[in-house]
């Protein structure tokens, strides 16, 4: 009972002590586990700046996408864009338009474990959708091979390596197998969770690492940030212009400049195998959702204010955390959608 | 075959020998049992204890790049939710246990019964998507509240089914004696019967609390989650067992050791309160 006494005591003295605080503006979100680590920093130094608190949960795109629609955040986030009926349903629930606000990009890196092959092994997009649709299942094919001339490739099976859970990181990565392989498009197609037609399951980021660290000959894809801290080798990819492309946050910063001509208005972009000499194919944007009217004045305020802050200041701390900054092009239309927000 | 002496036949060692080997069976299963308790323990300390310092009871989490902070915020969160819970659990629970075992010969309380039983093997994430139907989406935002409804949920089958078999163990020639004396119904009830089974229901109470404190899966929905220090009951919360999910998956070295230290925290919160439970457990033998 004491126990209970004192449990009921720490309540009520917080209830009260939470009373006094409850004049500062808080903000609630939640989506994407891919953009977590930055906007948790991003909040943190914007909360020193202006006391404003923005919580974000990351709960996953999907669950992102949801909360937004049925409005019991104030924003949200993912990594694969809603689609029409997803911002139509929206719309109507909540009475005004969802924005996509692109914030920061990351890329989708092929990791493997072949210790013989030590880092680079160059890929094409059609040997990656062979290797994922199982059509290649030995390190030595004469395909692999043919492209890595000076390594060696062991006489090993392939063990594929995918998300079981529904991602953002499986909806870049099948969207671009989609884009480059008419094989893929019509056996397996895009989505943040396919039928994958072999290999095995983890769940989420950390579970696809785990699984390629354990199997020996595994292939897998994971966000770069992953790779780089568990130091596993990744793959160079071919892309639209031919070159073999290392995945960095600067080529990713690229694909992202290669397709910002043909930006859509709603900025709901894909932009896996873009143009330019130094783009990495299979990289991706990640969005805030935002409400284009918000029914609340402060928050409405404090949003546009943040975002504006994200656009410039934010930006520079991406780097470090392993994320590409967006280019200026980017940067330039997203501040003009900034400026449709009205509270 | 003699009579007299006793020659072991071949089935005499076999006996022997299977009686052997099943009791070494019985022995290393044992030992199988506790092992994993313990490498949950040492493990979880082994890997914890580097970030356990007072900072982190007292600092609230700082962002991925700076070294240091504590979740103080979490800590008083998972207590704020483990409060509002009871509050709402216990009561119904405690009270719904009383009716089952005192006036509960009717078809009403073997239905409740059951429907106890069921509730009692209902997943928690399941418990989780009710309250966030229930409260979250009519309230158009996330709460600790919400968070305290999930967890009720998880707390009243336990405390139901504990204060009913508790009272049930009540002799009745207690209630007869009272109520020969002329105690009415009420009183008897609240007075003799639940007063003495009274610490069997304080484990009940302790048990089904250590149950919900180490819950994640009802909390993602309904408290959510909050990196920053609130006690409201209004707003989204953080609690340790979100952290935990939070920090193990992140890819930077100072999140995953940080969890490690919550998860400590967390076995250390719920170990001290299942020792609650068995102190008061044993006490109540001795003075009988």
């Amino acid at each position: 009972m004491k126990i209970m006494k004192s449990l009921l005591l720490v309540a009520a003295l917080g209830l009260i002590g939470s009373a006094t605080l409850q004049a500062q503006l808080k903000l609630n979100g939640a989506g994407a586990t891919f953009p977590y680590v930055i906007y948790s920093k991003w909040f943190d130094v914007y909360h020193t700046k202006t006391t404003i608190e923005f919580n974000y949960q990351s709960i996953g795109s999907g669950g992102g996408i949801k909360q937004v629609i049925e409005g019991t955040v104030d924003f949200g986030a993912t990594d694969g864009p809603m689609t029409s009926e997803q911002m139509k349903d929206a719309e109507t629930k909540q009475g005004t338009e969802v924005l996509h606000i692109p914030t920061v990009m990351g890329a989708v890196v092929v990791t493997y474990n072949v210790p013989e092959i030590g880092a680079g092994l160059k890929l094409t997009p059609a040997v990656l959708a062979s290797i994922f649709l199982g059509e290649i299942t030995k390190w030595n094919d004469s395909k692999i091979v043919a492209l890595n001339s000076g390594k060696s490739l062991p006489d090993q099976p392939i063990v594929v390596a995918h998300r079981s859970d529904g991602s953002g990181t499986s909806f870049i990565f099948t969207d671009y197998l989609t884009k480059v392989s008419k094989d893929w498009e019509t056996k397996v197609g895009k989505g943040t969770s396919v039928n994958w037609p072999v290999g095995l399951g983890g769940k989420g980021n950390e579970g696809v690492t785990g699984l390629v660290k354990q199997a020996p000959g595994a292939i897998g894809y994971v966000e770069l940030a992953y790779a780089v801290k568990n130091n596993l080798p990744y793959a160079w990819m071919k892309n639209k212009s031919g070159a073999f492309v290392e995945p960095t946050l600067e080529s990713v910063t690229s694909a992202a400049a290669g397709a910002a001509k043909n930006f859509p208005e709603d900025l709901r972009v894909s932009i896996t195998d873009a143009d330019g000499k130094n783009s990495y194919p299979i990289s991706g944007f990640t969005w805030l959702l935002v409400y284009k009217r918000m029914k609340d004045k402060g928050k409405g305020a404090a949003m546009v204010k943040f975002l504006k802050w994200a656009m410039t200041d934010g930006q520079s701390y991406a780097k470090d955390l392993l994320y590409a900054p967006l280019p200026k092009e980017v940067v330039k239309r997203c501040e003009a959608k900034i400026k449709d927000m009205k509270y | 075959m003699s009579e007299t002496s006793f020659v072991p036949s071949w089935q005499y060692y076999r006996r022997k020998f299977v009686g052997a080997t099943m009791l070494a069976l019985c022995y290393l299963s044992a030992v199988i049992a506790i092992v994993p308790l313990v490498l949950i323990f040492f493990y979880t300390i082994d890997r914890g204890v580097s970030y356990l310092n007072l900072d982190f009871f007292i600092q609230m989490p700082k962002p991925v790049g700076e070294t240091g902070g504590g979740m103080a915020n979490a800590i008083v969160g998972t207590l704020v939710l483990v409060a509002t819970g009871s509050a709402i659990g216990l009561p119904i629970g405690i009270l719904t246990g009383i009716y089952l075992a005192e006036f509960g010969n009717n078809k009403f309380a073997y239905f409740v019964r059951f429907m106890t039983d069921v509730l009692s093997g209902v997943p928690s994430i399941v418990a989780g998507v009710v309250a966030y139907g229930l409260v979250v989406v009519p309230m158009k935002h996330f709460s600790a509240l919400a968070g305290g409804v999930a967890m009720a949920i998880l707390m009243i089958p336990t405390v139901t089914r504990t204060t009913e078999e508790m009272i049930r163990l009540v002799p009745h020639s207690y209630r007869e004696a009272a109520l020969a004396l002329g105690i009415p119904q009420w009183k008897t009830t609240m007075q003799i019967v639940v007063r003495t089974a009274f610490r069997g229901i304080i484990t009940g109470i302790l048990l089904s609390i250590a149950r919900i404190a180490g819950e994640t899966a009802p909390l993602l929905f309904t408290a959510l989650g909050n990196r920053f220090w609130s006690t409201s009951l209004n707003q989204p919360i953080g609690s340790l067992t979100v952290f935990i999910y939070d920090y193990a998956k992140a890819p930077f070295e100072d999140w995953n050791n940080q969890a490690w230290t919550a998860a400590l925290v967390l076995i250390i919160l719920m170990s001290g309160l299942s020792l609650a439970v068995r102190a008061v457990t044993r006490s109540k033998y001795v003075q009988r």
